[in-house]
């Protein structure tokens, strides 16, 4: 056989000595052998615990588009680099390994099938590219080393205790081995071979040469003993983590790659409704069961990269709730149930009475504590930078539609918005026959009295009931008329759009207040819509479909950005102090709605404009979305003032804001930090409208509740 | 356990509640119509009850046809049937004429306990549960806000000015329901959906062998006269400001 074989080192005949000095390859084959079993038997074992429970959802549609999900996301690790430190070092290992992979594949077969190009200066760049790659993965290791066990980021554990498991260890001790020991062979070989006459590549594997210069007085017989015994133990530890991949946390390189091919395709926090509440016999998840096989898959794909935690605004504010235990709190009872459930299955195929016994744990409630469940704002801050592609939001919102809907068990706060907007359609409960009230004055007309108009304004329940809101309203109505815009709105046939009720689990009441919109709104033939709520926009634009409300849907800021641009609009009113604009969860994560707004106040003359810390996709929310708005934030700091204190570092004396929501967390929070003397909140339409210089700058928002007192 | 909760339907708290130009009533278009608060209570400790005893509750309501969605609402919290009264006779009848109209609807099934709210929000009465109790020939608690059940006693909390009441009694008896006597549950979608099909007879006053009779009638609806406008003291010497808002209070308000 070739191995056994003498070489002539000169040039031409450059090649990697694979199998020098350990020709032993029917072992080597029959380990190979056992070691691609195990992994194949895992894999197996594991794909049937991916299938053995949870209901179909198709993630196999649109090849095109999940190819190129794969590509960006998992070949080319766009998410995974947007946070720089983590991203490079885990590239680091990436690119490493996924260029010695081939590199040792292309080796071997050429050993055994003789690939022609595979000597000569060819060989020596591809010596040489191994080398810097071997050397990469080092680094990326070390540094994976020095972050998980000396620098201890937060986000690597929970709440300050690492969740370090040993699996970790054993696949960082194993990488690193497979890569020191590559070396050692190397400089093995090298210390023999670069003794031989013709020998002067050696530089190209400047690691293993350069090592080999430390072995002077090694004897080359021990040298070859050596060698022999570090090729075994490479070799060992190689196919070692190959067949520990399906058991450890490398199985990532599979169920992380299958996430990003399967990611949704829908448009971003798409929320599937519930089809026939009619015949349905459950709604929403209390069970792993009621997941989708892909809900429970994506637990599977979660490499407890904390990048979720990071910015998760309820877990930096000291709430139960981390995006990443959540996931992983879901995984750990997939593994405690799935084989219960597949023994249940076998049993039940081998003609046994199919009893699946009933699990220790209830989901909902005890695997997922309900504070946990209840904490969450929806901000999408863990969707968004999630690299594996997880979805968290959409099982959040399906535990809560099981405790909202099923059990009807959930905050009285809660019950009692669900009951004003049953009643009154808005959360407040203030009469329905109001909504219209914040336009008096403003000489704006509905749809009733005149539906020839370009836009309907759709005021939301902020901009019609809130005291703060209803200045927003005000103010864009006031812009929209001196732009020349045509607009209406509904008036009192208006609805609350459903947000909080959809976002809160109550799918029911969320579907029937968008019905009576819909049809109010098809009613009068509406096309185009401006909203000033992004969470109305949100649920509009994205959810409103779903049951035939196709419409056009703009946010103000959007109109506001637009209407300057085309100069419909002068901003004629210079401002003073400093500006900084909090980017709401439902137009910036949801919609990429992050210029508009900037633009717009970008415009004003004079208007000084600075980031927080948190901006654009990393924004911090302000705590109000997914229904927090209307439930007691009572564990832990509250969230608008923690955002509040981002503003304040930044030393803004305004917060700009393009949703109402945020307009009271951010006041609140301004409040609180005892900076309202200093400090504001105002909507850009209000900025906007003041920069026109038609009238006295509308009321600041201190005035709101001097105002609300006299009534 | 036999349970019985009476419940009403009433304008929303919030609704825009205009007088008909001729003072007959109210003007009910544009209304949403819900369960009057301190019923929803009487339907709370009914079921409460029965998770506790076992047994039924049948909810009982007069009004016209959209009083059904009320019965509904009752039954999707978990109630087992309803009966709805709809006579025109006994739309907006006086609290006599309803609480007999209630009491023969009752006789006919049995009851060891039933519910009302203390008092309607739209009429504010506060009579019916009281003569209810009378024409069936029982004791009543009112106004409580604890009940405890043992064997055949009832055992209710009432808060007076300064104290509290411990009022026993025994079964069956009619309770009127205070606020704080329990948190109403919110409605879950199975019990919404099968509330649809859960059984409710609807009568007229005739089916109970009932001839309405009023003991008093609203004469006249009016509005309440509309509130005088707020005054502000201008000025800026905080001590006359002060001296006049006492003088104001003095002789034109006369509350001191
Ligand atoms: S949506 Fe926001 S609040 Fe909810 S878990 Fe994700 S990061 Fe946390
Ligand atoms: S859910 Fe995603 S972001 Fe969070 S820890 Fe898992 S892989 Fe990382």
């Amino acid at each position: 056989m070739a191995h056994g074989a003498q070489h002539v080192y000169t040039v031409g005949h450059e090649g990697r000595e694979v199998f020098w000095n350990a020709p032993y390859e029917l072992i080597l084959f029959a380990f190979t052998a056992v070691a691609l079993a195990i992994f194949a038997y895992g894999l197996f074992r594991r794909w049937q615990l991916w299938k053995a429970l949870g209901k179909p959802e198709d993630r196999m549609d649109n090849t095109g588009e999940r190819v190129k999900s794969l590509i960006v996301n998992g070949l080319f690790q766009v998410k995974t680099f947007r946070d720089v430190y983590p991203g490079v070092m885990h590239a680091l290992i990436f690119f490493g390994f996924f260029v010695l992979i081939w590199g040792a594949a292309i080796d071997a077969t050429q050993f055994h099938i003789g690939l022609p190009f595979f000597h000569g200066p060819f060989y020596l760049w591809f010596s040489l590219i191994m080398e810097i790659f071997g050397l990469a993965v080092l680094l990326g290791i070390v540094i994976a080393m020095y972050r998980r066990y000396i620098e201890k980021p937060d986000r690597l554990g929970y709440r300050g205790t690492p969740d370090n498991r040993a699996d970790d260890a054993i696949v960082l001790v194993g990488i690193g081995a497979i890569i020191v020991t590559g070396f050692i062979i190397e400089a093995l070989r090298l210390h023999v071979n670069v003794n031989v006459d013709g020998f002067t590549w050696g530089a190209w594997s400047f690691v293993g040469y350069g090592l080999s210069k430390t072995l002077t007085g090694v004897g080359y017989d021990t040298a070859r003993i050596l060698h022999k015994w570090m090729w075994w133990i490479h070799t060992f530890i190689a196919l070692g983590l190959i067949a520990y991949i399906p058991w450890s946390r490398l199985l990532h390189i599979i169920t992380s790659a299958a996430n990003q091919y399967m990611i949704s395709l829908k448009p971003k926090g798409y929320l599937e409704p519930i089809a026939d509440f009619e015949n349905a016999e459950s709604f929403g998840v209390g069970q792993l069961e009621d997941f989708t096989w892909k809900q429970i898959f994506d637990s599977d794909a979660c490499t407890r990269c904390g990048r979720c935690q990071d910015g998760c605004p309820a877990y930096l504010t000291g709430k139960p709730l981390s995006p990443k235990k959540v996931i992983q709190d879901l995984k750990t009872y997939w593994l405690e149930r799935a084989p219960v459930v597949l023994a249940a299955k076998k049993a039940a195929a081998e003609g046994e009475d199919p009893v699946i016994p009933e699990p220790e744990k209830m989901m909902v409630g005890e695997v997922i504590d309900l504070h946990e469940l209840w904490a969450c704002t929806n901000c999408m801050y863990c969707m968004e930078h999630c690299p594996v592609c997880i979805e968290h939001i959409p099982k959040i919102i399906g535990m809560r539609q099981y405790k909202v809907l099923m059990e009807a068990d959930f905050a009285p706060e809660l019950q009692l918005t669900y009951r004003n907007m049953e009643n009154n359609s808005n959360p407040w409960g203030i009469g329905a026959h109001l909504r219209q009230d914040w336009a008096a004055g403003v000489g704006v007309k509905t749809l009733a009295e005149d539906s020839d108009v370009e836009y309907l304004f759709y005021v939301g329940c902020s901009g019609s009931f809130d005291d703060r809101g209803k200045k927003v309203a005000i103010a864009l109505a006031k812009i929209l008329k001196e732009a020349g815009v045509r607009f209406g709105v509904l008036g009192a046939e208006e609805g609350c759009c459903g947000d909080s009720a959809m976002r809160g689990g109550n799918e029911y009441l969320y579907q029937i207040m968008a019905q009576t919109n819909i049809e109010v709104m098809n009613g009068y033939g509406v096309k185009k819509i401006i909203t000033m709520c992004p969470h109305g926009y949100n649920a509009i634009k994205k959810d409103y479909p779903h049951f035939g409300g196709n419409f056009e849907v703009y946010h103000h800021t959007e109109i506001l950005a637009d209407l300057i641009a085309q100069g419909k609009i002068r901003l004629k009113q210079s401002v003073q102090g400093t500006f900084t604009y909090h980017d709401s969860c439902f137009l910036g994560r949801y919609n990429d709605i992050y210029d508009q707004p900037r633009n717009a106040l970008k415009a004003v003359p004079g208007l000084n404009l600075v980031e927080m810390s948190s901006n654009h996709a990393k924004s911090f929310c302000c705590g109000a979305g997914g229904a927090r708005m209307w439930m007691e934030e009572d564990i832990g700091e509250r969230i608008n003032d923690v955002r509040a204190d981002q503003a304040i570092a930044a030393n803004a004396s305004t917060i700009a804001v393009g949703c109402p929501f945020c307009l009271t967390m951010m006041a609140d929070g301004i409040k609180d930090r005892g900076k309202e003397e200093t400090m504001e909140a105002l909507d850009i339409a209000e900025i906007i409208w003041d920069a026109m210089g038609l009238e006295e700058a509308t009321a600041s928002a201190e005035e709101a509740p001097k105002e609300a007192a006299a009534e | 356990m036999n349970i019985v909760a009476c419940v009403k339907q009433v304008p929303d708290t919030e609704a825009l509640i205009k007088v008909k130009a001729d003072g007959s009533g109210i003007e009910e278009g544009g209304i949403k119509w819900v369960m009057s608060p301190y019923d929803e209570f009487g339907v709370e400790e009914a079921l409460k009850t029965k998770e506790k005893f076992g047994g039924e509750v049948t909810i009982v309501s007069i009004g016209p046809a959209r009083t059904m969605e009320t019965v509904r609402t009752a039954l999707a919290m978990g109630a087992e049937k309803g009966i709805h009264i709809d006579d025109p006779a006994l739309y907006n009848a006086d609290a006599y004429a309803t609480a007999s109209a209630l009491a023969a609807a009752i006789k006919g099934i049995p009851h060891d306990i039933i519910f009302c709210g203390m008092r309607a929000i739209d009429d504010d009465s506060g009579q019916v549960g009281s003569i209810l109790a009378e024409l069936l020939g029982l004791p009543s608690v009112t106004v409580i806000t604890k009940l405890d059940i043992e064997g055949s006693t009832a055992k209710a909390i009432k808060p007076i000015e300064g104290a509290q009441l411990l009022i026993e009694t025994s079964l069956p008896c009619v309770i009127t329901a205070q606020k704080g006597l329990n948190e109403p549950r919110y409605a879950s979608l199975p019990g919404i959906m099968k509330a649809k099909k859960k059984p409710v007879e609807v009568k007229k006053a005739a089916d109970l062998g009932l001839t309405v009779e009023q003991k008093s009638t609203v004469a006249k609806m009016s509005p309440p006269p509309a509130r005088p406008p707020g005054k502000i003291i201008q000025g800026d010497d905080p001590a006359a400001k002060a001296a006049e808002v006492i003088r104001l209070l003095r002789e034109e308000a006369k509350v001191i």
